[in-house]
């Protein structure tokens, strides 16, 4: 199939997820009214932003894949994630609250705290010149570790409720009221989207090395620097108001690139529509399956990510050899 | 014949470590220079610099006059492409599409393709005759495919300089020859200038027009390819013996590591 059809597709696809989850598990005995609020406030949005959250981590995922050559580095395994939920930790256990122009302080902290990861990674790998997927990975793992720990410690440090409400939000959540947590990521992840479809040709030539992109024109420092603070920023606001759902910036745009190609002006579209529809579905396993309780959908994301991501690792170091 | 490219007391350090010392060069147009040299010699450094991977520590490079510190990124991409070494990228673009990626620096963000980038991009395809496997995805060729098919995306920049680093290293002798015998062509009938890292005496001896023969950063000799083979310069240059032969038909040196002769003897 030709990539223009696939993406064909996969748009039905996604619009079919997008109006049919927000009916599933709604009890059919229910009075109208009642249904027709949970659909309105709760339902609705909470279908919304698990499109744009997945979206978002979705082409995240995919920009750091092309970015260092990988399919195993992505925000979510090169620390990043965990460097912004260390910022909105930190952010929480201080008791703060304040917003600038419009924008939640905790999405800020989480943002400074990927922007600090990104930062760590970047310097360690380039630091030996190359960066091999051992070194890469390693260095991920090592700054999520640590983050890891110095959240565990402001949980310490912090009272039982900000201890209680920091560990729920770590296991991910998409349970929202209402459009105002839409709203608040909605123009993060928008414009990131917008600045990655508008270097999709960069992204092909950075796909291909660095020394190739440079050859090719590329300003490639420029772009990369550009790429880091628009996924920063994203991948913030989305740890900050959802907490880090694992692995769907690694399984999503995998799975596209072996449908439809490397070729980033058929992959961007189709990693956002896929990883908005992804996260949807995940969300309503995890609303559905031990209904009327819900799993948090990290739980569920990263019960299949892990696989797939030992999957990854074994056909990666089979092709190597 | 003018000159392209100029190296004026070039000097590359990274940390502590000189990578090249004090390099002078000047490459005309037409020409066919081979850059030799043991590994960790400087060789691939200079390639650098000439692409803008790296800048120099002291000294200039000059395109055309223009330092190349001024010549902004796009622009310097419609002087010179880059061909890399053959050793094991998996890239997984379908052959096609990477040869379109060729034509990025002649583009911004909304221009439209153009009968002139399918026209570049036909050529080179054409010159390389990667025409059989156009829709395949470029890590399912084999090693000598896969480099024609990156010679393809070089000449679809359709700039007036190739470099290549090492492209026939990896390759059988079959598909050396046929590299070889592409990059001749580009630079006899296509007028390409060609700056070849390689590990090849006697190609760049025989039909190259230049060499540079680099050692620790440091030149050892450069001059017409045609002067080079000599068994004190080899051995200064390789602390390896060679011995000699001439080619039956066209009477050129040839130069053959010896295996039978310790090198410190």
């Amino acid at each position: 199939m030709k990539p223009n059809h696939q993406l064909i597709v996969i748009t039905v696809l996604s619009i079919i997820i997008l109006l049919v989850s927000p009916w599933l598990g709604l009890d059919a005995f229910m009075a109208t009214d009642i249904k027709q609020y949970i659909l309105n406030e709760i339902r609705i949005p909470r279908v919304l932003f698990a499109f744009i959250a997945g979206a978002g981590l979705a082409v995240c995922g995919m920009v750091f894949q092309a970015m260092f050559h990988n399919p195993l580095a992505t925000p979510f395994t090169l620390g990043v994630a965990s460097g912004a939920s260390l910022g909105a930790a930190i952010y929480v256990s201080l008791g703060l609250s304040f917003t600038i122009v419009g924008i939640d302080g905790t999405s800020l902290a989480a943002f400074i705290g990927a922007l600090l990861a990104i930062s760590i990674v970047y310097s360690i790998s380039h630091f030996r010149h190359g960066f091999s997927t051992e070194t890469l990975l390693l260095t991920g793992v090592a700054i999520s570790f640590f983050f890891s720990s110095l959240i565990l410690f402001t949980q310490y440090l912090s009272n039982i409720t900000d201890s209680f409400h920091i560990m729920r939000w770590l296991m991910g959540r998409l349970n929202i009221v209402g459009y105002h947590d839409v709203l608040q990521l909605l123009p993060f992840v928008t414009i990131c989207i917008a600045v990655i479809l508008w270097l999709g040709r960069e992204l092909n030539l950075l796909m291909a090395g660095d020394d190739i992109a440079l050859s090719r024109g590329v300003s490639v420092k420029r772009i990369r620097y550009i790429l880091f603070f628009i996924t920063s920023l994203c991948v913030g606001a989305i740890v900050a108001l959802c907490g880090p759902i694992g692995f769907v910036g690694m399984m999503v745009p995998h799975i596209c690139r072996l449908l439809i190609g490397n070729n980033h002006y058929w992959l961007t579209p189709a990693t956002i529509l896929f990883g908005g529809s992804f996260l949807i579905v995940c969300d309503t396993i995890a609303r559905l399956i031990i209904a009327p309780a819900e799993i948090p959908v990290g739980v569920i994301t990263t019960l299949l990510g892990g696989p797939f991501f030992l999957w990854l690792l074994i056909k990666s170091r089979s092709r190597i050899t | 014949m003018t000159t392209l490219i100029q190296c004026i007391d070039l000097n590359v350090s990274i940390a502590d470590a000189l990578l090249l010392t004090r390099l002078n060069l000047n490459v005309e147009q037409g020409d066919y220079l081979c850059i030799l040299g043991p590994n960790g010699a400087g060789k691939s450094t200079l390639l650098k610099c000439l692409m803008g991977l790296l800048s120099a520590t002291n000294g200039k490079i000059l395109f055309d006059d223009k330092s190349i510190k001024k010549i902004p990124q796009k622009a310097l991409a419609q002087l010179v492409s880059y061909v890399p070494q053959a050793n094991g990228r998996r890239l997984s673009f379908i052959v096609e599409d990477f040869v379109k990626m060729g034509r990025y620096p002649y583009h911004s963000v909304l221009s439209e393709w153009r009968p002139e980038d399918q026209n570049a991009c036909d050529v080179a395809i054409e010159i390389t005759e990667i025409s059989p496997f156009l829709n395949r995805q470029m890590d399912t060729l084999s090693g000598g495919e896969c480099q024609r098919v990156m010679i393809a995306a070089a000449l679809s920049q359709q700039t007036p300089i190739l470099l290549l680093d090492e492209p026939t290293s990896f390759l059988d002798p079959r598909h050396q020859v046929d590299v070889h015998r592409l990059i001749n062509k580009l630079n006899k009938q296509h007028g390409i200038t060609i700056i070849e890292v390689s590990h090849d005496l006697n190609h760049a001896s025989q039909h190259g027009s230049h060499i540079l023969a680099l050692k620790q950063g440091q030149t050892i000799w450069q001059g017409k390819a045609g002067d080079f083979i000599e068994q004190q310069r080899l051995y200064t240059l390789y602390d390896q013996n060679f011995v000699f032969a001439i080619h039956p038909q066209t009477g050129a040196k040839i130069a053959l590591a010896d295996e039978m002769i310790e090198a410190n003897e």
